[in-house]
């Protein structure tokens, strides 16, 4: 009688996935925007500690990080437990289609897991309180709001966020008995990470050779193989999620590694100021502040293109040009920032991966890089120390960024410049 | 309205409220609504198709779920779940739609403080906006009486560390009948009766606020929205 479960899938027809693999062959999106453009990302911190609700255009995703007391594994009997749960059931009515309901759970849960617990981006030994008996167990709940495409980097955002927001109280262990302290008592204390991990994601159609970041439900349903690649703020990569039936290269895949480095590091950065913003806002006494800013209009806006548009329009202006298709040598000037990274600590031998042209190309690059970097230091040598080589090279201007992020690696990078 | 009890002191005013309407694109209906700093987002989906075993030739089959914001539901949520879906079971014109499923679901974002009667006014209100036929339209209220014996209308979470007693009630918009009656707690039958005057009082400006919400959501088009909602103030009936 009803039959519209199917007309819920966007992207699901025939017609659909023409539509979409003949735009894409023209290089446009149904939403304008560019094929290497990410949509709007948006914070709203709840009033208790570990609450976020992200949205991204019309993807809604609600993360709420929870503890308690419980005892470890016992192969890891010195170290907390981090547990992930995606909820895409509720609001979101994706369970009226319940064959794809299953495997959508499947594969946001497993990129969840990897991105955080496989690489161990938590400090779970600091989440011990007596070994073999007591740990805290971290509870990571992801309550898909609306499903608008792309919930791989929604969660994964939500999830770092609310980690990143959340508080969890002090305990003493004495005499076989766990005191915990209250909020008067003592002052709630943070996680402890190792690193930031957050997604990208591309879909690959066989129409075209070009990627789409951050796809929408109806490109992404209509995708024929969708990559999620996690970096963390370091630049290093934590999950490679890649299949499907489009055929892709390594050139491809490459290519949205960089990109997708240079997005989450500075996705990281975003949300380090939000939680910034939203600790200033707390000091302030007698406010109401939490979810109910979702319905307020003149709450702060925490909003990637709000934050990131002072000191990173430089930035942006470098990613644009190289994030366009690769027809490469013209866009030396981002390509750098990896190439340099490998020239310094070479956390994987790109050479290997890449095929021979390709490999060639970046020696090539790297030798005009260095050139340009010598040529430009000495510039530069003249007028101030501090500020080296800040006159042609693009991708020099990053030191005033960087600084902010307080990475190792980076900072080595911006010394040996 | 400030209006102060007779015996009492009682804060007979209800938190700010606000909505928006639609915010989520994959339902037929929703809408996110606030009191004070309680949030919830319900939506709602219907008439679609029916799985047999729930079919119903008589009238439609109605499916309600509450989801809390950390974990899985307890029997707490069981409970207020039960409780929204005897309301709307009584409030909704199944026969409308025979052989066919209204799914309602409710996501809880922030509780501080009388989560039921929000979720039960989020319903309402998604089930108008989604346009599901109601015999009437309900509004819930929630009131406390704290340590001192003080009747509390809409409390905080904060207020409620020490109540003696908490009330829930649901009436319905035409003839002001109770709908719902959840009382927890050590009260006095003349305080029972005090405290539903209170919440009567309290659920006409939840009307009034559904009404005006509503009237601007639908008119925002058009020029003078002002005088036609006014007009049809005065035209629908409201007897509470």
């Amino acid at each position: 009688m009803f039959m519209n479960a199917n007309l819920f899938e966007p992207g699901k027809s025939k017609s659909e996935r023409s539509f979409i693999q003949s735009a894409v062959k023209q290089n446009t999106r149904f939403d304008g925007r560019k094929s290497n453009e990410f949509r709007d990302v948006k914070l709203t911190f709840g009033s208790d500690w570990g609450t976020v609700a992200v949205s991204m255009g019309d993807t809604k995703v609600l993360a709420q990080v929870s503890c308690d007391i419980g005892a470890p594994s016992s192969a890891r009997a010195n170290e907390g437990t981090l547990y992930l749960n995606v909820d895409i059931k509720g609001v979101a009515f994706l369970d009226e289609i319940q064959s794809t309901h299953d495997q959508r759970f499947l594969t946001l849960n497993s990129l969840l897991e990897r991105t955080f617990r496989s690489s161990r981006c938590l400090d779970l030994e600091s989440l011990c309180i007596a070994v073999e008996q007591h740990v805290w167990c971290v509870r990571v709940d992801i309550n898909v709001l609306n499903h608008d495409g792309n919930l791989y980097d929604a969660s994964t955002i939500a999830a770092l966020a609310a980690l990143m927001h959340f508080r969890r109280p002090e305990v003493s262990y004495a005499e076989e008995k766990i005191h915990t302290f209250s909020e008067r008592e003592r002052e709630l204390m943070p996680l402890l990470f190792l690193h930031y991990p957050v997604s990208v994601t591309y879909c690959l159609y066989k129409s075209s050779s070009n990627p789409l970041v951050d796809p929408t439900l109806l490109e992404e349903n209509a995708a024929d193989s969708i990559i999620v690649l996690s970096f963390n703020s370091y630049q290093e990569l934590c999950t490679l999620n890649a299949g499907g039936t489009a055929p892709t290269n390594v050139r491809t895949i490459m290519k949205c590694a960089r990109s997708a480095a240079n997005r989450s590091k500075a996705l990281v950065q975003f949300i380090r100021k939000a939680l910034e913003l939203d600790a200033e806002r707390r000091l302030q006494p007698n406010r109401v502040f939490g979810l109910a800013d979702l319905l307020s209009d003149n709450a702060p806006l925490l909003s990637f293109k709000h934050l990131m548009a002072e000191n990173v329009r430089q930035e942006v202006a470098q990613k644009k040009i190289s994030d366009e298709p690769i027809p490469s040598t013209e866009t030396v000037a981002d390509e750098q920032l990896p190439a340099d990274t490998k020239i310094e600590e070479a956390p994987m031998d790109e050479t290997t991966w890449l095929s021979v042209e390709e490999s060639t190309w970046i020696e090539q690059q790297m030798k005009n890089v260095q050139q340009s970097l010598a040529v430009s230091a000495q510039e530069a040598g003249k007028t101030s120390k501090s500020k080296p080589n800040r006159s042609k090279n693009k991708a020099s201007k990053k030191p005033s960024i960087r600084n902010q992020d307080q990475s190792d690696s980076e900072e080595e990078v911006t010394q040996i410049l | 309205m400030n209006k102060t009890n007779t015996e009492n002191d009682a804060k007979v005013k209800l938190r700010e409220m606000h909505c928006k309407f639609n915010p989520l694109s994959r339902c037929d209906g929703s809408v996110m609504y606030s009191q004070g700093a309680t949030v919830v987002i319900a939506a709602v989906l219907g008439p679609i198709e029916v799985k047999t075993q729930n079919l119903s030739i008589e009238g439609s089959y109605l499916e309600c779920n509450y989801r809390p914001k950390a974990g899985l539901p307890q029997v707490k949520e069981r409970i207020r779940e039960a409780a929204i879906r005897d309301v709307l079971e009584l409030a909704l014109l199944s026969e409308a739609y025979p052989r066919a499923k209204m799914s309602l679901q409710v996501q809880e974002l922030e509780d501080r403080g009388s989560i039921d009667a929000c979720a039960l006014n989020a319903a309402c209100l998604a089930m108008l906006i989604g346009g599901l036929p109601l015999k009437y339209s309900f509004a819930a209220v929630h009131c406390i009486i704290n340590e001192k014996g003080d009747f509390i209308l809409d409390p905080e979470e904060s207020e409620t560390q020490h109540q003696k007693a908490s009330f829930t009630f649901a009436f319905d918009s035409v003839d002001g009948d109770l709908l719902l009656v959840q009382t927890k707690g050590a009260f006095k039958i003349a305080q029972f009766n005090d405290i539903e005057c209170i919440c009567r009082q309290a659920s006409v400006e939840i009307f009034d606020f559904y009404r005006s919400n509503i009237a601007k959501y639908h008119s925002k088009s058009e020029d003078q929205p002002l005088a036609t909602i006014e007009s049809a103030r005065s035209e629908l009936p409201m007897e509470t």
